[in-house]
C-alpha cells in the first residue's frame, strides 16, 4: 500500500538541538489488565446463555488478575487490574470505532446449528471446563508434575479443536499443544527448537494479509524513520529482523519521492537464514534501482546479540536509523545485553521498535497467564474477520500463532536455552540513556489509514499515549509502536 | 524398558547436534518429502535397540517438527511419537485407557453420526464394504421369509438402510428382519446405541418392512461372545455381518470366534477388514511398526485428500486412529479395550477357510461396487482376489486397502 499525499515533517524533531530538552514523559511499562466493563463476562454464572466466546480476552483478563494475586514474587510484572481506561485511550472519539455487536458474524457462519438456550449454555459449560482444565495443567507444568499435567493434556487433547466455531476453543487447542510440546522438553531434559524458516514467512505474510498489525508496524515505524531521516542525504537503516523485508519498499517509495532527490541507502538486513537475505536483498535493490534509488544492501546471517560490532561499520555523514519488530516465533535477538551494546555502540538518530503486548521472559506461569490474555484477543479478532473454516485462517493460527504460542511457554520462553532477556525494551532503552520521541500525528494518521482498510465495525482499536502508538483489539492492547533516539555525545 | 531422563543419564549430549549460531544454512530436516517416515522409523529402531542418546534425540526432533493440525507429514510425526513416547517410557495401556474414556464422554449419538456420514459422502472406505457385503446377503436369502442378521460391526448401522430398501422393493413378499447387534466398549454408550434402534424401527416403519432390533452388549473382548447371548430361533436364516469386527478379538481367540461363527449356522457369513498385518509382536516391534505406519501412512493422505482442511470430522477420524496407533504400539494387549491388531484378506482367508467355504461376489454386485466408486472422486478402484485368497479389495491410488468377502457353511 502506498502512502498518498506528502506527509509534513513533524516539526519537533527539526527544532531538536543538542543539548535541548526533550518534552516526553518516560513511558511507564505496567502492563494493565482490567475490563472497561467490570460487570461483563465472568462474574455471571455459566448459565447464562448470553455470554459468548468471544468474551474469551475478559474472561482472561479476570483469570489473569486471579494468577497474580496467587503466584507472588512475580518480578517484573505488575498487573494492575483497576488502571483507568483514560489514561490511554484518545480523546477523539474518531480513533475509537464503535463497539460491535458480539456474536455478530459468529452466529451468522454456524449455520443449520440448533440455537437453543439450552445448547448454548452447553456450548459456554464445554468452553468453562477446557479453560479449567487447561490453567489446571498449567500450574500442574509450572511446578512440574509432569505426570499430572500429562493426564490433563490427554484429556485437552480429545476435547478442543482448532476448527471449532469457538475462538475459545481454538486457542485452547494450541495452547494444549504447546504444554504439550513443553512437557516432552521437560522429560528430554533439553530444549532447542528448529525452525521451518519457509513455512514461518508464508504464514506471516497470510497474517499481514488479514490483519493489519504488521501494517500497523511498518507504516508508523516508517514514518517515524522519515521523520528522523528528513533532509538528511546518506541513510544506513538496519532491520534487525529483515525477513522478506515487506516493511521497507513503502519507505523507498518516499525517500524516491523527495523534492531534493532520494538519498543514497545503505540497508544491513539481519536474519535467521542467508538465502532468505540474500532473496530478500535482490527483491528491494530491484525496487530500489526502478525508484532510482542508489541503495546498497548488506545481509548479515546472525541474531542482533551475536554480531560484531566490526561487522556493521558506521560511515561518516551518514544518519542511522534501526528497526525491530518483536515476535516470538524465534528468538531473534540473542543475547540482549548484547544488542543493546550493539545500539550503543552504533548511536542511531532513530531505533524504532514495535514490541508485543505480553512478556516474552518471566516465569512460566507468568507468561502463560499473558499469553492466554493476548493470543485469546488475537484469536477473536481473527475470528470476527473470517469464518471459522477459511484456510488462510487456519493457516495463520497454525502456522504463526501457535509456533509463538509453543515458544512463549517452551523452557526458558522464546529464547530456550537460557539467555537473558529483557523483560521491556522500552524500560531498557530509557535505562541505557536513549531518549523517546514521541510518536507524531503523522503516524497517528498512518494508522488510522491501516484501520481504514479493515472495516470499521470491527473491533480494532488505537491507543495513543505515552509517545506510544498501540494497536489492540477492542481494550486490549497488543502491539506498541515507539520510537527512540540516543543522546548526542558531546 | 524404560528410557531414562536425560538428566539420569550421564554425559547428555546437550546441543551436540543443534547449532545454535547461525553461520550455516540452518537444517531443515522437514524440506524432505516424506520426512516423518524416515524420522520415526529411525526412533523405532533405536528403542527396539535401546540406544537411549539416539532416542532422546530422535524423540527431540519429532516433538519439534510435529502437529496434530498441521499437514500429513506433521500429523504422523504427532501420534506416532505419542506411541513411541510411551512405548519408551512404558505408559501405553495409563495413556490409552485415558484417552478411551475422554472419547467416551465426549461421544455422543450425534456426534458419531456426523462424523461417519461425512465420512461416508467423501470416501468409499465403508460404504464399499457395505454395498458388496448387502449384495451377498441379499442373493444368499432370497425367498426366505424370516430373515435374522446378526451385526458385528463399527459402522453404527449405516449399512442397513439400504438392505431395508432392497427388502422392501423385492417383488415378492416382504420377509421379516430381525436385526441384533453386537456393541463392545468402542461404541459409545447405552444412549447411542438406543438411538439408533429408535431410527432404525422408525425407517422399517417407513419402508414397510416388519422389523426387531435387539442390541447385544459383550462385557470386554468380542472374544467372550456367546451363542445363548443372541437368541437365536429355528425358523429364521442367518447372515453374520463382520465389519471392522474381526480384528478387534484377540489374536489367540480367533479360531475360536470362527467356530463360533460356524456354530451360529449362518446362510452367509460377510466379513470387511482393512488391508494391514498389525500381528507381529514382541521380538518384531520394527516391523509392526513400519507396517503400521505404512498403513496410517496411505490412510491419512486419503482423509487429506477427501475432507476440507479444517473439517472437524476428520479430526475425529484422525484422533480415532491415533488410539488404535497407541494399542497397536504401546500397548501390550491384554484387556485394554478392543484389540487393533488387523490381518491381511489373505490371513483371515486362511482363517475363515477353517471353517467355511468362500463364496464369489455375483456379477451383480460387483457391479453395484464399481457403481459406488464412480460417485466418488478419482483414486479409487475394485480389484479381485487373485490367486488363493477370494473377495475384493478397495484399492486407492492402487494400494490394497479393504477387503471384503463372503462365505457359505
Amino acid at each position: 500500500m502506498m502512502m498518498k499525499g506528502d506527509f509534513e515533517v513533524h516539526r519537533a524533531l527539526d527544532l531538536v538541538q543538542p543539548g535541548e530538552n526533550w518534552d516526553c514523559t518516560p513511558a511507564e511499562f505496567s502492563v494493565s489488565h482490567h475490563t472497561s466493563n467490570p460487570s461483563s463476562a465472568m462474574a455471571r454464572p455459566v448459565l447464562d446463555g448470553h455470554r459468548t466466546n468471544t468474551d474469551l480476552s475478559e474472561f482472561m483478563e479476570q483469570v489473569a488478575s486471579h494468577f497474580s494475586e496467587a503466584s507472588p514474587g512475580t518480578d517484573g510484572f505488575p498487573m494492575d487490574t483497576a488502571l483507568p481506561t483514560e489514561k490511554f485511550t484518545t480523546s477523539p472519539d474518531e480513533y475509537r470505532p464503535r463497539k460491535s455487536p458480539r456474536r455478530v458474524y459468529e452466529s451468522s457462519v454456524r449455520g443449520g446449528e440448533s440455537r437453543s438456550s439450552k445448547s448454548l449454555a452447553e456450548r459456554d459449560e464445554h468452553g468453562l471446563n477446557m479453560i479449567t482444565l487447561l490453567l489446571e495443567c498449567a500450574v500442574a507444568v509450572s511446578v512440574e508434575n509432569l505426570a499430572q499435567a500429562n493426564r490433563m493434556l490427554l484429556e485437552l487433547t480429545q476435547m478442543a479443536s482448532p476448527y471449532s466455531p469457538s475462538c475459545a476453543e481454538r486457542v485452547v487447542a494450541y495452547f494444549t499443544k504447546a504444554m504439550a510440546s513443553r512437557v516432552m522438553n521437560s522429560w528430554l531434559g533439553f530444549c532447542s527448537p528448529l525452525v521451518p524458516h519457509k513455512s514461518i514467512l508464508s504464514a506471516f505474510q497470510a497474517f499481514n494479509n488479514i490483519s493489519p498489525f504488521i501494517k500497523f508496524s511498518h507504516f508508523t515505524a516508517n514514518q517515524a524513520i522519515l521523520e528522523a531521516l528528513h533532509q538528511k542525504e546518506r541513510v544506513h537503516i538496519i532491520d534487525l529482523d529483515i525477513m522478506q523485508g515487506l516493511q521497507w519498499p513503502a519507505l523507498f517509495h518516499i525517500l524516491a519521492s523527495r523534492a531534493n532527490g532520494p538519498p543514497h541507502v545503505r540497508m544491513t538486513g539481519l536474519g535467521a537464514s542467508m538465502a532468505v537475505l540474500e532473496e530478500t536483498g535482490r527483491q528491494l535493490s530491484n525496487f530500489a534501482r526502478r525508484l532510482g534509488m542508489s541503495f546498497e544492501f548488506h545481509p548479515i546471517a546472525k541474531r542482533a546479540g551475536d554480531v560484531d560490532p566490526s561487522m556493521v561499520p558506521s560511515q561518516r555523514g551518514e544518519a542511522v536509523a534501526v528497526h525491530w519488530l518483536q515476535h516470538a516465533l524465534y528468538d531473534a535477538t540473542g543475547p540482549d545485553n548484547n544488542t543493546m551494546r550493539l545500539l550503543e555502540l552504533l548511536a542511531p538518530r532513530v531505533i524504532t521498535l514495535v514490541e508485543q503486548e505480553m512478556a516474552h521472559a518471566g516465569s512460566f506461569l507468568d507468561r502463560f497467564v499473558e499469553s492466554l490474555h493476548y493470543y485469546s484477543t488475537i484469536f477473536d479478532s481473527l475470528g470476527m474477520s473470517l469464518p471459522f473454516d477459511d484456510a488462510s485462517r487456519h493457516r495463520v493460527e497454525h502456522g504463526l500463532l501457535s509456533r509463538e504460542i509453543n515458544n512463549i511457554l517452551a523452557i526458558g520462553g522464546p529464547a530456550r536455552n537460557g539467555e537473558e532477556k529483557f523483560v521491556s525494551w522500552r524500560m531498557e532503552l530509557a535505562r541505557r540513556g536513549f531518549m523517546q520521541v514521541p510518536m507524531s500525528g503523522n503516524s497517528m494518521a498512518q494508522a488510522q489509514l491501516i484501520l481504514n482498510m479493515f472495516p470499521p465495525s470491527l473491533g480494532y482499536t488505537i491507543f495513543q499515549g505515552d509517545g506510544t502508538l498501540r494497536l489492540g483489539w477492542k481494550d486490549t492492547r497488543l502491539y506498541t509502536a515507539s520510537a527512540w533516539t540516543s543522546r548526542p555525545t558531546q | 524398558m524404560i528410557v531414562k531422563k536425560a538428566s539420569e543419564i550421564p554425559n547428555q549430549h546437550h546441543h551436540h547436534h543443534m547449532s545454535t549460531s547461525r553461520q550455516s544454512e540452518p537444517d531443515d530436516p522437514s524440506a524432505s518429502e516424506k520426512w516423518a517416515a524416515n524420522l520415526l522409523q529411525d526412533c523405532a529402531k533405536a528403542i527396539s535397540e535401546k540406544d537411549s542418546s539416539k532416542i532422546h534425540h530422535l524423540l527431540w526432533m519429532l516433538n519439534e517438527l510435529a502437529s496434530p493440525y498441521g499437514d500429513c507429514e506433521q500429523k504422523l510425526a504427532s501420534y506416532f511419537l505419542q506411541a513411541l513416547f510411551c512405548k519408551a517410557t512404558e505408559s501405553g495401556e495409563r495413556c490409552y485407557k485415558t484417552l478411551v474414556s475422554v472419547a467416551e464422554k465426549s461421544h455422543s449419538f450425534e456426534s458419531a453420526r456426523k462424523v461417519i456420514l461425512k465420512f461416508q459422502e467423501v470416501s468409499p472406505w465403508t460404504t464399499f464394504g457395505h454395498v458388496a457385503s448387502n449384495g451377498a446377503i441379499l442373493e444368499a436369502l432370497e425367498g426366505e421369509a424370516k430373515l435374522h442378521i446378526i451385526d458385528i460391526s463399527n459402522t453404527y448401522c449405516t449399512q442397513w438402510p439400504t438392505l431395508l430398501e432392497a427388502l422392501a422393493t423385492r417383488s415378492d413378499e416382504t420377509p421379516h428382519l430381525r436385526l441384533t447387534v453386537v456393541a463392545t466398549v468402542g461404541m459409545g454408550g447405552g444412549s447411542v446405541m438406543k438411538e439408533i434402534g429408535q431410527r432404525m424401527e422408525k425407517f422399517a416403519r417407513l419402508m414397510g418392512v416388519p422389523f426387531e432390533f435387539h442390541v447385544v452388549r459383550v462385557a470386554s473382548q468380542l472374544g467372550e461372545l456367546k451363542e445363548e447371548d443372541l437368541g437365536l430361533r429355528e425358523d429364521e436364516a442367518v447372515a453374520v455381518n463382520c465389519v471392522g469386527a474381526l480384528r478387534r478379538v484377540a489374536v489367540e481367540e480367533r479360531g475360536d470366534f470362527m467356530r463360533l461363527l460356524c456354530s451360529l449356522r449362518p446362510r452367509v457369513v460377510t466379513v470387511v477388514e482393512e488391508e494391514a498385518d498389525f500381528t507381529s509382536t514382541g521380538s518384531e516391534y520394527v516391523r509392526c511398526f513400519e507396517e503400521c505406519l505404512r498403513f496410517y501412512g496411505v490412510f491419512f493422505e486419503m482423509l487429506e485428500e477427501s475432507f476440507a482442511p479444517t473439517s472437524n470430522e476428520r479430526l475425529s477420524l484422525e484422533r480415532e486412529c491415533s488410539r488404535s496407533i497407541l494399542s497397536v504400539l504401546a500397548c501390550d494387549g491384554d484387556g485394554v479395550g478392543d484389540c487393533e491388531r488387523r490381518e491381511k484378506g489373505s490371513q483371515w482367508f486362511a482363517r475363515l477357510m477353517q471353517a467355511f467355504s468362500p463364496m464369489n461376489f455375483s456379477d451383480d454386485v460387483v457391479d453395484d461396487v464399481r457403481a459406488l466408486l464412480k460417485r466418488y472422486r478419482s483414486g479409487w478402484s475394485l480389484l479381485p482376489a487373485q490367486g488363493d485368497d477370494s473377495g475384493l479389495y478397495l484399492t486407492w491410488k492402487d494400494e490394497p486397502v479393504v477387503w471384503a468377502s463372503a462365505w457359505k457353511p
